[in-house]
Parts: structure tokens; C-alpha cells; sequence
């Protein structure tokens, strides 16, 4: 077990020998692609995980063989031309060069997806019935477009060969073309390609074939499936388990990759990329299941981001590869830390799915934890260098995210590095943000950091408040202002802070005011904070109102997170209700009275509660960087141009006479986690 | 007069003593087993052995050089000319002055050890070799006085008999000491025993420049395995304990002794020589094993050895280091002996100590000594496609990897060192899982049926496939494959890949582009240095690197052992301190903030002490790193 003996055993997949057990499954990367070509960032991106010691990585989620299957919502890899051919020789060399395989995702995509734009398509599926999650309408497929189908899954196939990549993938899975003639819920077809078993599986197995034929025995082809749709009328685990033994017969599959649960519902793909709300590996059972029906190699990603518990499925034998995907995205480099006995200072995934939730809303993929990630191609490191330059004292005031991440980075390049937090503990919002029902493991990312400062000796002073005379004392070459914000619930004199009629969702969250019985939580940000809190009050035993201006309580959070946040607080009979304003709170007996007002009706409403919880956001605390800006040599100022091409900031090679100071995070404005990382990582790297 | 007719007594009397001391003890040495030796051609090669490679050691210490060549020298010319002389009575009063000059020359060698003797080092025994500068003086003015006086070079007016009869008493107890004590195991034991030593030393290639240090293989059919009891040994070797003249070095420099485990090389060969002659250890007066008290080991020729004269954990705290056999100004072999003993330990009685069963069990299962999956030894390498000379048949280089292959630690070592090859464009295959252990630690552990076996399939497998030469980046296997496979048939050219890589940088076939690293140390692994004698090709790759090497004040032939050879680390003998521990502290006072490396096993011996502590890189980790890599397409 500590030598990860059967993580680091290789595999073959058909000729093809992956040097370890670890898989980067497919994913959409959305910045991947320019027209569907890959870009120097995802190749980028993709050298990156092999340089750290990935085995495989499975590129290009949903990469579409067919020029009616649009690629652009999520800047796909469009294998629907031979112009891919040179771009994907860029990217396996790339690979390669350090050892990895890499092999490509392909699919049409069916009902699931959009049709307003790029060529607006007549978006297509085995029986015209339409997708809810993209609210996708779609026409009923024809015999002559089923086979333009099959025949481009196997051009695409052979581009994929042509280019070098090591494979393809077949996606039946996440409700694409092929598994939208295999589920009896969206195929109800009564011809030849729908029905019976046989008919169904008609569409998958000509593509199978056509692709086989086309690239090759030896070359690596693989399909994706579900391992239960998780629906009434859908697949189930047995029926799962029947189609994967029908295709494994075929002998031309030569590895399985299953994902738990369907996702043609909000709230089945939230199963698809389990969030922090998870067990781990909430559906190897599933993966394990396929295993015993078939004779190739089964890979199952899914809430698998700790090198002990990889080692343990694999050890068990439950499957033969684990997709650590996010666990990549988080730290590419986490096969060579372990390699390294570096376990600890592995950037574990927190499962706050702010990558996937970002692709879901088109945008592209980014790690809420690790800045760097995808950026490698503007230069931003995984592996931060010593400096050349002179050794500076760093002073950092603030633990939050921002204020960590610029310890971490200044005390890696070798700077003599103080950071001064106010609290007991390091983390900043992210320590309130833990204290919700199924958050905790957010407080990951300040596990982090805190293991790293200790092990790269940075001066942390926990409990101490800064003020100027202080930070004069200590002299420091940089100070760097990570001081975050306060609830912002006096915007609005009405609301009644300043009497005390109100309370913040910090308040609650940290435990300094005890949940009331009858709460109103209003929440004009709906993120995560308005749902936290009300599921934190509900579980408390708090009948909750959580209410908002916006168009629905928590319409901010992606798509992977709001169905966990509505299980729960449905669960508790939270009542949610939108497009209301708080417009006051005034006091009868010992209740509270708020009033609630529509945004489009101007009609009026009371609720008699004992507590009103306001999320309002944050506003920064910049007293003390107004007290020090005079002083400052750049005045405070960060020169943005710099900032960001990422280059070093201008006042660095000026001759210093005095302190530099820069403020970072919510103690600018209110933004988020990775904002306040990513800036703290672009500013120090070349401090 | 007295002495004309009591000196040739004396004089002819002690030599008789001598020789019936000698002659028993001669016959003790001859009760060990029988070991061919070339008796003419050695004897011959003595004086040479005795003069040259000898004092070539003893010359590290010049003072004593001086001292031995003034005393010993002086010895041997007076006592020769003094049979002459006062033995058969030629009259010359050129012997005479001659005499006159040796027993000065003896007299100024005996001031200088007395001298030293005044507060001696911890390492030099006390007991009888503290008289022994006291009886040089008087043998020596004794002889002196003597002469002048039977050559009636004194004024007659001051001899008297009494005055007589006081220098021949004087005599007769430097003879007791230089002669008889010679024949019956006193300290001038070692001028007889050493000199017969080197004449049959079981190492002739030691001599004249040479090295032999690949262990001798055991008969495997013989009724005992391993020395069991002292007359198990081969006759030379037991003349060999008798040469030890216990000044200590071997103890000064033992790694282990200083980490307070109960081992001390010169105690040990003490030990044997009370085997040898039946007794206890009661009349030695040296160091003791660290945590063990003298007085009560006991032996004899034919008693077992571990039981009573040597604990077992003495033998196996031995690394087998050879820096005691490195210092040996006797030129004893120290590690052979604790070998044999370990081999009867091991193959009569099962008793390896530590994991050491577990791992012997293990190399006999598997074939590595961490009973891994031997399908797995190539699983470091799986994209790395390594091209396996049974595909390609031939190469210029046969990379060895050794188990090396099975730990992550020493992976990064063998992908850095195949990094270097490939950017020098080298010729190279490996042999895949056609590759066994080479047999290092079985053998050090005492099993040498498992080490022959291994060693047999290797070179048959090896026997197979056509190459120039074996590089390897473990002195372990390359000390074996270089110098133990020979005995079984296996000759190969082997190369360490610090001699590999300092070629390569010779002939500019590497483009390099060092970086900063601060002050680095180099380490010196014992089975490079004193096992090969390559001190020079690290350093130079690291001169190439643009590294200046902070040197250790023990480095080269005197580098202290990382604690991690011999099996030492798998029977984990406890002691004060851990070996390593003791070896970074070298680093650290001399402030290197790296060790740079070229062993697998000294890395994984120095990257155990605990942090903070100078990073631990092997030379091919150093040279990878400064390689110039192509600009990315």
C-alpha cells in the first residue's frame, strides 16, 4: 500500500501499455479549442498532466464526429475534418514527450445540446423527444442520417489515429447519440434501430464496427458508459451490465470506462461529477458491476482524489484504471508527489466542482484552488522557482485564500515570508464557508495551504490583529493586503442593522448568534453563502425562508451544485422564494417583521419571523490600506498592464527606498476564491 | 669474560625459544583449512609486500612510518649482525660499529614510540604493548653497550662484572621480549606472523598496486558452511589474525564502532587470535565491542565461535564498509572473516537476524529481496520503451538496473540516468525481467548459495546477448558483476555510471547548462571507492557540472560508510547512533547544502535522517537536470 504497488502497475489497453493506473478521463475544457482545433493551451494543459506522471488522459469530452453535432458551446475538438489532423500531432507529441498516452473522446451528441447557433442544426435524436437540461428540441432521426453518422464516427476515428493520438473513446454515455438509442426512455422507435435489445443496440454497434474497420485492429477504441440511469424508465444496473457484455463479445471494445448514473436531468448530472455533498467514489459499485461482465480494462472516475483510496480500488481489484480527473485539475502534478513521497503536498481536489460548473455555463475550465492550471500557457507555474533576484521580506496580512496564496508563492520563491491573521485559524470565508451541511470539504483548500507554509517555514501569526504602527515596525520590503471584507448588511438603513434587527449569514455561520426558530434568510447574491446558510439554519432545527430578488435562490451556483443544495433543503422544507425584496424590518412584541416587496408587481408582502438573515456580499476592509498607501513606494498600486501579461511588477526593479504595497482578494472588491488566488499567484511569481 | 660465553647462549637459546614458539604456532594456523598457497614466490615477494605495499599504508601516518622503519629496521640489522658477532664469533669491528649504528637507530625508533606511548591514543591497545617501547630501549642500549664492551671499545677501568652481568640481564629481557615473545604471542608476534602473512597473504593481487575485493566463493558441498569454529578459517587467514599489531586503526575509521554498535574490527581479530590459541580475551587491553564487556569471551580452536568468543551481533553489525581492511597497515582482511562467520550463521543455523530471513526467503522466491512480482521489475519503465536486448540482440551498453527497479526513490536515479543516454545518443538495451538481483545482499548476508544461484542465471542470461560492456548505476551490482561473477564464468567489462557519464562528457557528447546549487559535498559509496578505487570520475562529472566539491574530511578511500551495505540496514543492529545520522553531519560541517550521490542505497540511507538536512541527488539526477533539452517544438 505505501509504495502504491498497484497504482503504478502498468496496464495494456489492446497494444497499447499506460505506464500507471491513473486516467484523466474526458472532460470538456472549453478554453480547448479554437473552431473545434486544439490551441497551444490545451495542449498546454495536456503536457502539463503527463509531465506530472499521468498514465492516460482521455482529452476532448464530447469532441464531435459531425458537423450537425455544434461544438462550439463548449469549444469542443471538432474531429468533423481533416484540419484536426496536424493540430492533434502537436498535441501527442506534446504528450509523449514525457510518457503519457493520450487518446480523444468522440461522439454525436444528439438531443443534448443546443441548437441557436453555429449552423443552427436541427438538433437530432432516435425519437424527437426533447433534452430537458439544455431544453434541447430535436427531430426524429432518419435511416440516411444514421448512417452519415456511423460513417463519420469512423473518420473521425481515423483522424484521431492519423494525428497520433494512442485511441478513442466512444461516448455512450451522458446521453449522447449512442445511448439515446439504447435507453427505452428517449428510443421508442419501432423500426429496425429501436425495440428490442437487438434494435437498440444496432446504432452502437455499427459505429463500432465502422470505427474498428476503419483504424484498425491494434489500435486502442474504447466506450464510455453509464452504469445505471438512475431512472424508472431508463437503463438499470442489470440492463447496464447486458449491453456491456453484448459489446465486450464483439472483442473490438477494448476498455470500458463507466460513469455512474444518467444525466439527462439536473439532477442526475449532478451524479455524474460528484461534488463535495458525495461520499467518495459514491458509484464504484456500479464500475465494479461492469467489471465482472466483461474481459478488458474498466475505468471508473468519479470522486476518486486521494492516492490511498486509488490505491484501494485498485488494490481490491474493483477496476482496472481510476480517472482522477478534478484530482488533475487541482494538481497535475499529483503522480509525480507521490513518486516523490510528496502525499502532503499534493493539491487535493475539494469537490467544489468550479471547474465543471464553469463548463456547464460555457466557460472555460478553471480550478477554484490552483491558479495555474490551464494558464501554463501564459506561463503561470505549477513548480514556482527560486528567485535570482534580491530576497525581500514579504509581509502578508490576512489568512484568507489570497493572503495564503501570496505566502505560499513569495516563500517559494525564496522570500523571507510573515503572514498575520486575525483569527485563530487560517482560511479566511473559507472557514465559514465549511461550516455548512456537506461543505466541509472545502476547508481542504486550507489544509493546503496550511501544511505548505509550515513545510516552506513561513512565519504564520495567528491571532494577531495588524494595524500600521505595527506593519512600520516590522519593516517589510512588501506588504501585501489580504485583509477580505465584512458583511455588507448596512446597505439598506431600512433593514435595521444598525438597531440590531438583523443579523449576517456570518453571524450564523460562525456560530456568534445561535439560530432563531423561525428564520428569513434574505439572499440577494444567491451563491453559495444564501443556500449554506439556510441549510445550516434548517439543520439546526430553523423553519427557513430563504428568499431572493433574484430570479431563483441559488440561480449563481452551476449545475453540478444547485441539485445537492435543493436535496437538502427540500429535504428540511426550507421554503424558497424569488423575485422578492427586502425593503424593511421593523419590530412587534418580540417577532420581527420583514417586508418583502415584488420586483415586478411593486406588491407588497410581511413575514412575522424571530430572525432575518441577511447575505448581502462583503465589503472590503481598506482602512488600513488607505493608512498605508501614502507611505508606499508604488502607492499602493498594482500596475494591471503587467499584472495581466503576467510579467513582474514594474516597482520591482526600481531601486526600493521603502515599502511596496499591494492589496488583493475581497479587500479590493468582493469577488471569489480563485479570483483572490489567482491574482496572489500572478503578482508573486516573480516577486 | 661473562659475555663471551653467555651471549651466544642467550643469543642461540632465544632464537630456540623462538622457534618452538613459532613452530606451535605455526601448526595452530596450519589446523585451518587448507589453502593452496605459492610458497616460493611469496616468500620471495615478502621483503617487497613488507617494504613497499606495506609501508605504503603504515606511510599515512608518517610519524609511525619513521618510528617502525628506525625501530624495525634497526631491529632486524642488530640482532642479524649480533649473531654474527656475539653468536658465531667473527670478530670485525666493522659488524661491530655497524651494530653500534642499528641498536642506535633502534634506540631513536624505541624514544619516539615510547614517546607516543606516554598518553597514547583510545585506538592503540595498552597491556603488554606498553612495555614493549621500554623493552626496545633496553635490547637496544643493552645491545649497544655490549658490543662497545666485547669490542673493547670501552675504558677497560669501567667494566666490571657487575656492570656486565646488568647489561646482560638487560639483554637477555630485550631477547625474552624481541625473540621468544615474537615465538609466543607477544607483541613481536606481528614481525614473524605479519612478514609470514604477507608472504601467503590469501590476496596476492593486493600487492604491487593491485586490489582484490570480491568475496571468495564457498564450496557449497563443504561438510560445514562457514566458519563455524576458528579452525574453519583457511590456515593463512588465521595466520593473518596473528599479524594484527591492534594500533586501531581499523577501529578509528569502523562506522559502526563509532555509531556504538557492538562491533570493533581490532576486537575482533583479537578474538580470533584468543580463538586460535584457546583462552579468553582477559589479556587484551583495547576498546571494547561498544556495550560489551571484556573478560568474559572464551574460545578455542575448536569451539564455535559465536558461541562464547563473538556475539552474532558484532558480525552483523559490520556494513562491510572495507574501511578497516582500507587502514589495516597488516593488510588483515577483516570483511572476509565476518563473512565466513555470517555464512555459517546464516546457511548452518537459519539465524540472519533482522528482516534478513525475510529478504533471503524473499531472493529465493522471487528474486529481489523485497518479494515483489519479478513480472513487475520493469513496471518504472513502462513509458519509457526501453529497448530490451532480446528484441534488438546487440549493444554497445547493457544497462543494469538492479532492484533499484522496485523503489521510487532509486526510479527517479534510473530514469535520470536513462535521460543522459538518451541525450547522448547511446547505444543501450536493458534485459527486461530476464534480470535477477545480482546476488549483492545474499551474499554480504551470508547466504552464498542464494548469491551463486543468482549469480549462475545472471551470467547465463547475461551469456545470451551480444554487448561492449554492463553499465550500472549501483556500485552494488557492479562490484559483484565486476569482480565476484569471475569466479562462476561471468567476465564482463563493467562501467558505474559515473565513469559512463565522465566519458560522455569527455567526448562532448552531453550539452549541458548547470545550475546553482549551492555548496555541494560528494559522498563517496564504499563499493565505488574502496571496492573499485573510483574516486576520480564522479568528481570530475561534477567538475563538469561546474560544481567545486566542498570535500568531507573523510572522503576518497577514508569516506565514511552510509550505514546502508552489507545488509546492515535489514539486520538493523541497534546502536548509540545511526550511521547516516553520523555521515550527514560530515555534510553538514562543511556546510553543503546538497550530497551529491552515486548509489541508490547511500541515497536511501542519507535521505532517511531526518529534516532539515542537505538535499540527497545522485550524479545522474544532477547531470539530467543540466541537460539542455530541445526547445519545444
Amino acid at each position: 500500500m505505501a509504495n502504491f504497488e498497484s497504482l503504478f502497475r502498468p496496464l495494456a489497453i489492446n497494444k497499447l501499455t499506460i505506464r500507471n493506473r491513473v486516467v484523466s478521463t474526458a472532460h470538456a475544457e472549453v478554453y480547448a479549442t479554437d473552431g473545434g482545433m486544439t490551441t497551444d493551451r490545451y495542449v498546454r494543459y495536456y503536457e502539463e498532466k503527463a509531465r506530472g506522471g499521468c498514465g492516460l488522459c482521455i482529452c476532448g469530452g464530447s469532441s464531435v464526429v459531425s458537423i450537425d453535432s455544434p461544438q462550439s458551446w463548449w469549444k469542443s475538438v471538432n474531429l468533423a475534418t481533416d484540419k484536426i489532423i496536424p493540430h492533434f500531432q502537436n498535441l501527442a507529441d506534446a504528450v509523449h514527450r514525457h510518457g503519457g498516452k493520450i487518446m480523444i473522446q468522440i461522439t454525436h451528441m444528439g438531443r443534448r445540446s443546443r441548437w441557436d447557433g453555429e449552423n443552427w442544426p436541427n438538433l437530432m435524436s432516435p425519437s424527437g423527444i426533447r433534452e430537458p437540461v439544455h431544453r434541447a428540441t430535436c427531430k426524429t432521426i432518419e435511416e440516411e442520417e444514421i448512417w452519415r453518422i456511423i460513417g463519420d464516427f469512423a473518420r473521425a476515428a481515423k483522424r484521431a489515429q492519423d494525428g497520433g493520438l494512442d485511441g478513442v473513446e466512444l461516448s455512450a454515455v451522458h446521453q449522447h447519440m449512442i445511448d439515446q438509442f439504447w435507453s427505452p426512455r428517449v428510443n421508442k422507435r419501432t423500426d429496425e434501430w429501436g425495440g428490442t435489445f437487438e434494435n437498440r443496440m444496432r446504432f452502437g454497434m455499427e459505429v463500432l464496427k465502422a470505427v474498428r474497420e476503419a483504424v484498425g485492429p491494434d489500435y486502442a477504441v474504447g466506450m464510455r458508459i453509464c452504469g445505471d440511469e438512475f431512472h424508472p424508465d431508463g437503463l438499470n444496473h442489470e440492463d447496464m451490465k447486458e449491453i456491456a457484455a453484448y459489446y465486450n463479445k464483439t472483442g473490438m471494445v477494448d476498455f470500458f470506462g463507466v460513469v455512474g448514473s444518467g444525466c439527462d436531468t439536473h439532477n442526475t448530472l449532478a451524479n455524474v461529477i460528484p461534488n463535495m455533498a458525495y461520499p467518495p467514489e459514491p458509484f464504484l459499485h456500479l464500475a465494479a458491476g461492469i467489471k465482472t461482465v466483461v474481459d478488458v480494462p474498466v475505468i471508473h472516475a468519479q470522486n476518486i482524489k486521494d492516492p490511498n483510496q486509488a490505491e484501494r480500488i485498485l488494490d481490491a481489484g474493483y477496476v482496472d484504471f481510476v480517472g482522477m480527473t478534478r484530482a488533475h485539475i487541482a494538481d497535475p502534478h499529483i503522480i509525480a508527489k507521490i513518486k516523490m513521497n510528496q502525499i502532503d503536498q499534493i493539491r487535493q481536489c475539494v469537490g467544489a466542482n468550479y471547474c465543471i460548473d464553469r463548463q456547464y455555463q460555457g466557460l472555460d475550465v478553471l480550478c477554484i484552488q490552483n491558479a495555474a492550471t490551464s494558464r501554463e500557457y501564459q506561463g503561470l507555474p505549477h513548480i514556482i522557482e527560486k528567485t535570482e533576484g534580491p530576497i525581500r521580506s514579504v509581509l502578508v496580512i490576512g489568512g484568507g485564500p489570497g493572503g495564503m496564496e501570496a505566502a505560499r508563492v513569495a516563500a517559494e520563491r525564496g522570500h523571507k515570508v510573515t503572514l498575520v491573521e486575525r483569527a485563530d485559524a487560517l482560511g479566511g470565508q473559507i472557514t465559514l464557508a465549511a461550516q455548512a451541511p456537506q461543505r466541509d470539504q472545502i476547508a481542504g483548500i486550507t489544509r493546503w495551504y496550511a501544511l505548505e507554509l509550515a513545510r516552506l517555514g513561513v512565519d504564520v501569526r495567528l491571532g494577531t490583529s495588524a494595524d500600521a504602527a505595527m506593519i512600520r515596525d516590522e519593516q517589510p520590503e512588501v506588504c501585501i493586503l489580504a485583509t477580505g471584507g465584512q458583511p455588507f448588511i448596512e446597505q439598506e438603513p431600512e433593514w435595521g442593522a444598525a438597531e440590531g434587527l438583523v443579523v449576517s449569514s456570518w453571524d450564523i455561520l460562525s456560530g456568534a448568534v445561535e439560530p432563531g426558530k423561525n428564520v428569513l434568510v434574505f439572499d440577494s447574491i444567491c451563491e453559495f453563502s444564501g443556500m449554506s446558510v439556510a441549510d445550516y439554519l434548517s439543520a439546526k432545527g430553523a423553519l427557513v425562508e430563504l428568499v431572493t430578488d433574484d430570479t431563483k435562490p441559488g440561480v449563481g451556483i452551476g449545475g453540478t451544485t444547485f441539485p445537492t443544495y435543493y436535496r437538502s433543503l427540500y429535504e428540511k422544507e426550507v421554503v424558497m422564494t424569488s423575485d422578492l425584496n427586502l425593503v424593511q424590518v421593523y419590530t412587534e412584541g418580540d417577532q420581527k417583521i420583514a417586508v418583502l416587496e415584488n420586483e415586478y408587481t411593486g406588491q407588497q408582502e410581511e413575514r412575522v419571523v424571530d430572525q432575518v438573515v441577511i447575505e448581502n456580499g462583503t465589503r472590503p476592509n481598506e482602512a488600513l490600506y488607505y493608512e498605508l498607501k501614502p507611505e508606499s513606494v508604488n502607492k499602493g498600486q498594482i500596475d494591471v498592464e503587467t499584472l495581466y501579461a503576467n510579467a513582474a511588477q514594474p516597482v520591482l526593479s526600481e531601486p526600493q527606498n521603502g515599502m511596496i504595497l499591494w492589496r488583493l482578494g475581497d479587500a479590493v472588491s468582493q469577488r471569489n476564491i480563485h479570483a483572490a488566488i489567482y491574482d496572489a499567484l500572478r503578482l508573486c511569481k516573480d516577486l | 669474560m661473562l659475555t663471551d660465553w653467555l651471549l651466544p647462549i642467550l643469543l642461540f637459546g632465544a632464537l630456540a625459544l623462538m622457534l618452538i614458539g613459532a613452530t606451535r604456532r605455526v601448526l595452530a594456523w596450519r589446523a585451518g583449512r587448507n589453502e593452496p598457497v605459492a610458497v616460493v614466490a611469496g616468500l620471495m615477494a615478502m621483503p617487497r609486500r613488507y617494504l613497499v605495499d606495506l609501508h605504503h599504508v603504515v606511510q599515512r601516518d608518517r610519524f609511525i612510518a619513521n618510528t617502525h622503519v628506525a625501530t624495525a629496521g634497526g631491529f632486524v640489522a642488530a640482532l642479524a649482525l649480533a649473531l654474527l658477532v656475539h653468536g658465531f664469533g667473527v670478530d670485525s669491528s666493522i659488524l661491530n660499529g655497524l651494530i653500534l649504528l642499528s641498536a642506535a637507530g633502534m634506540f631513536v625508533g624505541a624514544c619516539c614510540i615510547a614517546w607516543r606511548r606516554r598518553n597514547p591514543p583510545g585506538r592503540l591497545s595498552r597491556g603488554p604493548w606498553m612495555r614493549l617501547p621500554k623493552s626496545l630501549l633496553v635490547f637496544s642500549t643493552s645491545l649497544f653497550l655490549i658490543t662497545l664492551m666485547t669490542a673493547d671499545w670501552f675504558p677497560a677501568g669501567l667494566v666490571g662484572w657487575v656492570f656486565s652481568g646488568l647489561l646482560l640481564i638487560g639483554l637477555a629481557l630485550g631477547l625474552a621480549e624481541m625473540l621468544v615473545g615474537m615465538g609466543w604471542g607477544g607483541p613481536m608476534k606481528h614481525a614473524f606472523a605479519g612478514a609470514l602473512h604477507l608472504a601467503f597473504h590469501r590476496r596476492p593481487q593486493r600487492f604491487g598496486g593491485g586490489r582484490s575485493t570480491g568475496l571468495k566463493p564457498l564450496n557449497l558441498t563443504d561438510s560445514t558452511l562457514g566458519v563455524a569454529k576458528p579452525t574453519d578459517f583457511a590456515w593463512n587467514q588465521l595466520l593473518g589474525f596473528d599479524a594484527c599489531v591492534q594500533c586501531g586503526r581499523c577501529e578509528a575509521v569502523c562506522p559502526a564502532f563509532a555509531a556504538g554498535q557492538p562491533l570493533n574490527p581490532k576486537k575482533l581479530i583479537q578474538d580470533m587470535v584468543v580463538g586460535l590459541s584457546g583462552g579468553t580475551d582477559a589479556g587484551y587491553h583495547g576498546s571494547a565491542y561498544p556495550g560489551k564487556p571484556v573478560g568474559e569471551a572464551k574460545g578455542n580452536p575448536g569451539q564455535v565461535i559465536v558461541d562464547g568468543l563473538v556475539s552474532a551481533e558484532t558480525l552483523w553489525s559490520c556494513t562491510t564498509c572495507r574501511a578497516c581492511v582500507e587502514e589495516c597497515p597488516m593488510m588483515i582482511e577483516h570483511v572476509d572473516a565476518i563473512v565466513d562467520m555470517r555464512r555459517f550463521l546464516t546457511q548452518e543455523r537459519g539465524e540472519t537476524p533482522g528482516a534478513g530471513v525475510q529478504v533471503l526467503d524473499n531472493l529465493i522466491a522471487t528474486d529481489n529481496p523485497g518479494g515483489l512480482d519479478p513480472a513487475r521489475r520493469f513496471d518504472w519503465a513502462a513509458d519509457l520503451e526501453l529497448p530490451l536486448i532480446a528484441d534488438v540482440g546487440k549493444a554497445d551498453v547493457l544497462f543494469w538496473i538492479s532492484d533499484g527497479a522496485f523503489d521510487q526513490r532509486s526510479q527517479r536515479i534510473l530514469r535520470a540516468f536513462v535521460a543522459v543516454m538518451r541525450a547522448a545518443n547511446v547505444d543501450f538495451a536493458v534485459l527486461g525481467n530476464d534480470e535477477c538481483d545480482s546476488g549483492d545482499v545474499a551474499r554480504r548476508l551470508g547466504d552464498d548459495a542464494t548469491f551463486q544461484r543468482l549469480a549462475r542465471h545472471n551470467i547465463e542470461v547475461l551469456g545470451r546477448y551480444e554487448f561492449n560492456r554492463i553499465v550500472t548505476t549501483d556500485p552494488h551490482a557492479f562490484h559483484v558483476l565486476a569482480n565476484e561473477y569471475g569466479d562462476f564464468g561471468g567476465h564482463y567489462r563493467v562501467q558505474h555510471h559515473s565513469m559512463f557519464i565522465n566519458e560522455l562528457m569527455e567526448q562532448g557528447q552531453l550539452n549541458l547548462q548547470p545550475k546553482a546549487l549551492g555548496r555541494v559535498t560528494y559522498h563517496d559509496p564504499c563499493y565505488l571507492g574502496r571496492y573499485n578505487g573510483e574516486y576520480e570520475s564522479p568528481r570530475s562529472v561534477l567538475s563538469t557540472l561546474g560544481i567545486e566539491v566542498q570535500e568531507m574530511t573523510r572522503s576518497g578511500y577514508r569516506s565514511r560508510c552510509c550505514g546502508g551495505g552489507g545488509g546492515a540496514p535489514i539486520t538493523d543492529i541497534p546502536g548509540e547512533y545511526r550511521i547516516a545520522d553520523m555521515r550527514v553531519d560530515d555534510a553538514r560541517a562543511v556546510e553543503a547544502e546538497t550530497i551529491a550521490v552515486a548509489c541508490q542505497q547511500c541515497t536511501a540511507m542519507l535521505e532517511g535522517v531526518v529534516e532539515p538536512r542537505p538535499q540527497i541527488k545522485d550524479l545522474a539526477e544532477l547531470v539530467s537536470e543540466a541537460l539542455v533539452t530541445e526547445a519545444r517544438a
